[in-house]
């Protein structure tokens, strides 16, 4: 693919789009809309976002049709890992000290994740008291989505779009994509071979602060996993790899089968890996 | 004990999940159902196995302690394309399961395909290469993350550094 590069920052993260052709100004206009519109409905790091207003008042709020396909996700991945994954950790990750001001100092013993105290309907969630919903799993992956959805919409149809190491890919030409080794940005322990599908990956080094705390928690006990340091999934959609990133920190490889197509690499803190045969790629060993 | 049940449902899922690897191939003709057919399979005697009183079979029975070592056991199903065998190793270490791999060993390339999808290899020690010597477009991982983040981490580092 020729390449032309569009660089912007949003949800906190870099992205960068890579296209055949330079994206139009109104085509990247459109582009940052989406991601503003998914901030200001699931950014738990700003007051104006419906999820900061969930968690003040509680309440029903009917989120954009996209919500069911992501809150559809996160109770299959509820389910399959038995409770340990749910987007109502959010005052968990508070408590460990990942806050909207970075405070990254633990506040209180780990917070296990409420019960039952939200319902839904499609796209419309009630929450019986005030809550904080925090979808970092799977959000990410979705927006990518999005974005990339957007970029068909616009005519644009080869791209890679690549959200801090989260990325689609669609075209003729498959893009290799390194695996980056846990805390070493100059080595990479695989790479993937990546056409019209999805990559993302998700390590405990990058969001970690001191003594083994960092962002992926088990909803059941509010405390960081410990066996697995990094995971990478390949599937049909980022919303999917993404979550199943997540989802392979809380549960075997062989339970998440089901939930999707997909490929698999989850390497424990022992170095030693597992990953699906079918990968599209290579885990050096 | 509680350990003892939690070792034993491992095992049992892991079982559970070949038998129906095998049971699912065999009805080749829909492809889509297979993942899901496996997994629930596999997920059902971790949430039966608490209460199982027998009624579930034998191996639900009690929680049987069981040698640590590597098991291997090559299993047979007949698939459309004919019989069509996989083998599944299984590593037991301090009575938990730590190692499952699957071995494709499928001559029908649809099998293979329906076997390959499901089987896992195992990387004894993962060797990082420096992405100098290795040809990519793109990396993943740990290249970026919230720049607020960051600054944050950076100056609890310096300060735990002072």
């Amino acid at each position: 693919m020729p390449r032309a590069e569009t660089a912007f920052e949003a949800i906190g993260t870099g992205w960068r789009i890579d296209t055949p052709e330079p994206l139009t100004d109104a085509t990247l206009e459109r582009v940052l809309a989406v991601t503003e519109a998914y901030d200001l409905v699931w950014s738990r790091f700003r007051t104006d976002s419906v999820v900061a207003r969930i968690a003040r008042d509680g309440g029903t709020h009917t989120l954009p049709a996209h919500a069911t396909d992501l809150l559809d996700l996160y109770d299959v991945l509820d389910a399959r890992t038995a409770g340990a994954m749910t987007p109502l950790v959010g005052a968990g990750l508070e408590r460990l000290g990942y806050d909207a001001a970075y405070r990254l100092q633990p506040s209180g013993p780990p917070l296990p994740a409420p019960r039952g105290v939200v319902t839904r309907t499609g796209s419309t969630v009630t929450a019986a008291r005030p809550v904080l919903l925090d979808v970092g799993a799977a959000g990410k992956g979705q927006l990518v989505d999005l974005v990339a959805s957007e970029l068909r919409a616009c005519g644009v149809g080869e791209y890679v779009v690549d959200a801090g190491g989260d990325m689609v890919h669609r075209g003729p030409d498959a893009v290799r994509v390194g695996l980056q080794v846990p805390g070493d940005a100059t080595r990479v322990l695989g790479v993937v071979e990546l056409r019209d599908a999805a990559l993302c990956g998700s390590a405990v080094d990058r969001r970690a602060w001191g003594d083994g705390l960092h962002h992926v928690l088990d909803a059941r006990t509010g405390l960081p996993t410990r066996d697995v340091v990094a995971t990478w999934v390949v599937a049909g959609s980022a919303m999917v790899a993404d979550g199943l990133a997540t989802a392979l920190f809380l549960a075997d490889p062989d339970v998440l089968q089901g939930v999707a197509e997909h490929t698999y690499v989850q390497l424990h803190a022992d170095g030693h890996a597992r990953y699906a045969l079918g990968l599209p790629g290579e885990v050096f060993s | 004990m509680r350990t003892a049940h939690r070792r034993s449902f491992v095992l049992l899922a892991a079982t559970a999940a070949t038998t129906t690897l095998a049971g699912c191939a065999t009805g080749a003709a829909d492809a889509g159902t297979h993942p899901t057919s496996a997994v629930d399979a596999a997920t059902t005697p971790q949430e039966a196995a608490p209460d199982a009183s027998g009624t579930d079979g034998a191996q639900a029975d009690a929680p049987a302690v069981y040698a640590d070592g590597t098991y291997t056991a090559t299993g047979s199903y007949k698939s459309p394309g004919g019989q069509e065998d996989v083998t599944v190793t299984l590593t037991l270490a301090d009575g938990a399961v730590t190692a499952v791999e699957v071995t494709p060993e499928a001559t029908d390339p649809t099998s293979l395909v329906y076997q390959t999808r499901f089987a896992s290899g195992v990387a004894e020690q993962v060797v990082g290469r420096a992405l100098d010597d290795v040809d990519v477009d793109k990396v993943s991982g740990s290249s970026l993350t919230s720049t607020g983040f960051m600054a944050a981490l950076e100056e609890i580092a310096a300060g735990a550094a002072g």
